[in-house]
This record gives structure tokens, sequence and C-alpha cells, in this order.
């Protein structure tokens, strides 16, 4: 991996000033003249949680209000969304919102998904005046900066509401939720911690307790399941 | 086995103990040899080793069945029962007669009269004022345990103390703590790896252990490596 790239990656895993830190880093890695971060949908509900700047705020505000453009399509494929172009190919997909941009100087708009596992809560937006596009590297790049992100906004959440198993429940419980990890990390293929997040992120999406759910995965009622890069629940 | 009598058990049970204190040895699997040798050579129903964490929160680190049952009776004893009372006295407490227990430990008391238990010991982990966790053992008699086989659990008790605490001072308390959070991890990371195997072989968690144990011992790797493999799926069983 490119050094700027773990850096970049660092940086927006441990910003002491996020969520202000994260479009500074996206601005630096990526040809874009603006990027805003938001949470859109029922999980977390629709806010704006950093813009670089006016421009990128109106953006999103725009896309709320509207209810199309990018970061609605980033969310509901859980794909990058990339317009290079849109007065040219974004009137076809989102008629409103690609007049309203372009008539403000807006030429190029990328959206990448937030989300853990199969939880979608969000997207980031990136603009640029000039027409730039992202090649493949610049593309997948941006995506393993969202996934980052994405934990560290879903972390933030459920620390906030806390669900987190040591807060709330005790050591048996605790034992639950590490063997539900094991199943997990085994049926969609990721890492113990990304599991328990994924674990997590489901308890706090339903507001359930971590215990009931430990107990679904180990009993077999709830399952997660990968298809290519997407993980979807199963019932 | 069967012909020996048990003094010499006892015996061949210390030698181990010494040969595997002196050598390099997994944590989890000498606190797991232990609690089965309380079962298998001082005639216990059932036997755990519970260890506080950071909080003084008990949590069982091994015990001779991975019955979600029993584990799930032990950690009710380390919130009202006679493994808390252990832990906070520092002394031993003897339940001869679980049916008899005081009011506030019904959850317990009900958890192990159900599971066909009669009476239980809690003797501490201690090494001179500092407690470090607890040995549960668990009869399925009713009646005081005999008097020598408490003596010889103490020992053990205080083998697995030395086990956790070795060569290492007990005023540096923050190496203490981050010891027993080593022995705690390695927990986890066992937990973690009956998950995989559950779900890898379709099999109920209470068996993964079993399988899990197998295999470290047929290929004589220490049971944390085949979990943290396991875990890391750079193994598969």
């Amino acid at each position: 991996m490119a050094d700027f790239l773990v850096a970049a990656l660092r940086k927006l895993d441990r910003a002491p000033d996020a969520p202000r830190a994260f479009c500074e880093v996206f601005m630096n890695v990526l040809p874009v003249s603006g990027a805003a971060v938001s949470t859109l949908g029922e999980v977390m509900g629709s806010e704006t949680l950093a813009a670089s700047d006016a421009q990128a705020a109106r953006l999103d505000e725009l896309q709320f209000d509207l209810g199309e453009g990018p970061c609605w399509d980033a969310m509901a494929t859980g794909a990058p969304i990339l317009q290079p172009d849109i007065a040219k190919s974004g009137r076809s997909r989102w008629p409103s919102f690609s007049d309203s941009i372009v008539s403000e100087g807006v030429s190029s708009v990328f959206a990448f998904p937030l989300g853990v596992g199969p939880l979608r809560f969000g997207a980031i937006d990136l603009y640029s005046t000039d027409r730039v596009r992202l090649d493949d590297t610049q593309t997948r790049h941006a995506a393993a900066m969202a996934d980052v992100v994405s934990r560290r906004i879903l972390r933030q959440a459920i620390t906030a509401v806390g669900v987190e198993p040591d807060d709330t429940t005790n050591a048996f419980s605790r034992r639950l939720v590490h063997q539900a990890t094991g199943m997990v990390l085994a049926q969609i293929d990721v890492s113990a911690d990304d599991a328990l997040l994924v674990i997590e992120g489901h308890a706090f999406a339903e507001g359930r307790p971590m215990m009931e759910i430990a107990q679904e995965i180990i009993g077999g009622q709830l399952r997660f399941s990968r298809h290519g890069e997407r993980i979807e629940v199963d019932r | 086995m069967n012909q020996m009598t048990r003094e010499a058990r006892l015996l061949q049970t210390f030698a181990t103990l010494a040969d595997t204190l002196v050598d390099d040895y997994d944590l989890v699997e000498l606190l797991q040899f232990l609690v089965d040798t309380c079962r298998d050579v001082l005639d216990m129903s059932a036997a755990g080793i519970l260890l506080a964490d950071a909080r003084g929160q008990l949590e069982v680190v091994a015990s001779t069945s991975e019955a979600s049952m029993l584990v799930e009776m032990m950690q009710l004893s380390a919130q009202a029962g006679p493994c808390v009372e252990s832990f906070r006295t520092g002394h031993a407490i003897a339940v001869p007669d679980i049916a008899a227990s005081p009011p506030e430990w019904t959850q317990f008391r009900d958890s192990a009269l159900s599971q066909g238990f009669g009476s239980v010991d809690a003797l501490p982990l201690r090494l001179r004022d500092v407690t470090i966790g607890t040995l549960n053992l668990m009869r399925a008699t009713v009646g005081p345990a005999p008097a020598e086989d408490v003596v010889a659990a103490q020992a053990f008790a205080d083998v697995a103390t030395i086990g956790i605490l070795h060569e290492r001072s007990l005023r540096e308390s923050e190496l203490i703590t981050s010891q027993l959070q080593a022995a705690l991890n390695s927990r986890v990371i066992i937990e973690q790896a009956k998950g995989v195997i559950s779900q890898v072989r379709g099999i109920p968690i209470d068996e993964a252990f079993d399988l899990m144990r197998e295999y470290a011992r047929a290929h004589q790797m220490r049971l944390s490596l085949v979990a943290s493999s396991l875990v890391e799926r750079t193994l598969s069983l």
C-alpha cells in the first residue's frame, strides 16, 4: 500500500477533530475541490456531519431536499457512484439535482457509500468545479478511506447510545458475544474486530441488546452472508 | 491409572505441574488441566476457575465442561454466590448444602440445583493479600467435602495463582493486571474460535472446545495458538 494512503487511512482512523478532518483527508488524496460526509436514512437519520465548504454543504442539502442524487444512489447500491461529467450524464438520472449543481458551477460529482457489513448509513460526496475523473486506483483508495470513516462513525454512534457489551452486560453474555463473533467472522470472512462491529451495528440498528443478537446468531436464526463485496443479513 | 492410589495420582499431578511451570506454558491449558484434575482425582462433579478483570468482574477462564448451563451457573455464583464471597474475603467458602444457601443466592441456587449439584466449595486464588480469582468445586452429593480434598484443591488453586503471576513482583500491580488481562484475552480468542468451528463444522458451540483441544494435543500445539490460528483463518479443523 502506498505510503500516502497509509498515512491518510491512519489519519481518518485517529484524527481527534473528526468528522471535520475527514473532508480534509479526502481532498488531500483525491483531485477534488470539496467533500461532505453525511448520514442518510433510518439508521442514523439524514444529517451532514462535516463539509469542507459552503458548496459541499449545499450539495448535500440539495440531495436531502430533492430525495435524489449520487449520495442516495451510493447508499442504495452500496457501490461508488462516479459522475465525471454531470452536465452530460447526470440529467437523465437526477434531473433536478443535476440542473441545480451545474448552474452552481459544479462539473464532477462522486459519492462513496458509508456502511459496515450489511448496514448502510450514509455517503461521502466529493465534487469538483473542474471536470475530473477518478481512475480505478483512486476509486479503490477512496473506497478504502470510506471504509475507515464508516467504522469510525458507527463506533461513535454505538458508544453514544452505549450498546457495547462491556457497559451493559455481564461476563456470561460477553462470552456469547465472542462465540457469535467467531461464527460471523467465518460466515462473511472478515477479521474478528470487523465481525464484532457487524454484530454491534446490527444491535444498534435494531435497538436491541447485543446478548439477544448473539443468541440468535449462535442459535442459527440470524446469519450473515457474503455476495462478492456485499454482505447481507439472512433470516 | 485406575490402579494407582489417590496419593500417587496427586503426586503425579504436582510433578506434571512443576514440569509445566518451569517450561514455557500456555496458561489456559494449565488452568484447564487443573480443573480436569479436580474432577478426575478429587472426585468433584465439576470444577471451574474464574479470574477477575481490570474492573474486578469475575470471568470463567476454565471449566470441566463447556456446556453453557454450567458456565452460566458459575457466572451467577460470581455475581451473588460462594464464588464472589470467596473472592471478596480471600477465604474458602464451603456450602455443604446448596438448597440451604441464603436468599440472596437464589439465582445461583436454582441453577445449581437444576443441574443436580448438592454442594460447592469456592477457594480463593490468592497470593499474600491479593486475590485474583477463585476455584469452584461442585459436587452432586450434599455434605462437606473431605478435608484432605479441600487441602489438595487449595494447593491446586495456589499453583494456578503462581502460574498466572509467576516470577513477577506483587508490588507491580499494573503488571498483575496486564497478566490477568492476557489470560482473559486468550479466553476471548478461544470463545471466538469455538464460534468459527461451530460455524464451519455445523456443530453446537459446546462441542467445539473438545475438537480444538484434541487438535492441539494431536499436533502438540498450544491451545491458544490453535485458537488464534482458527480466528485468523490460517487453520481450519
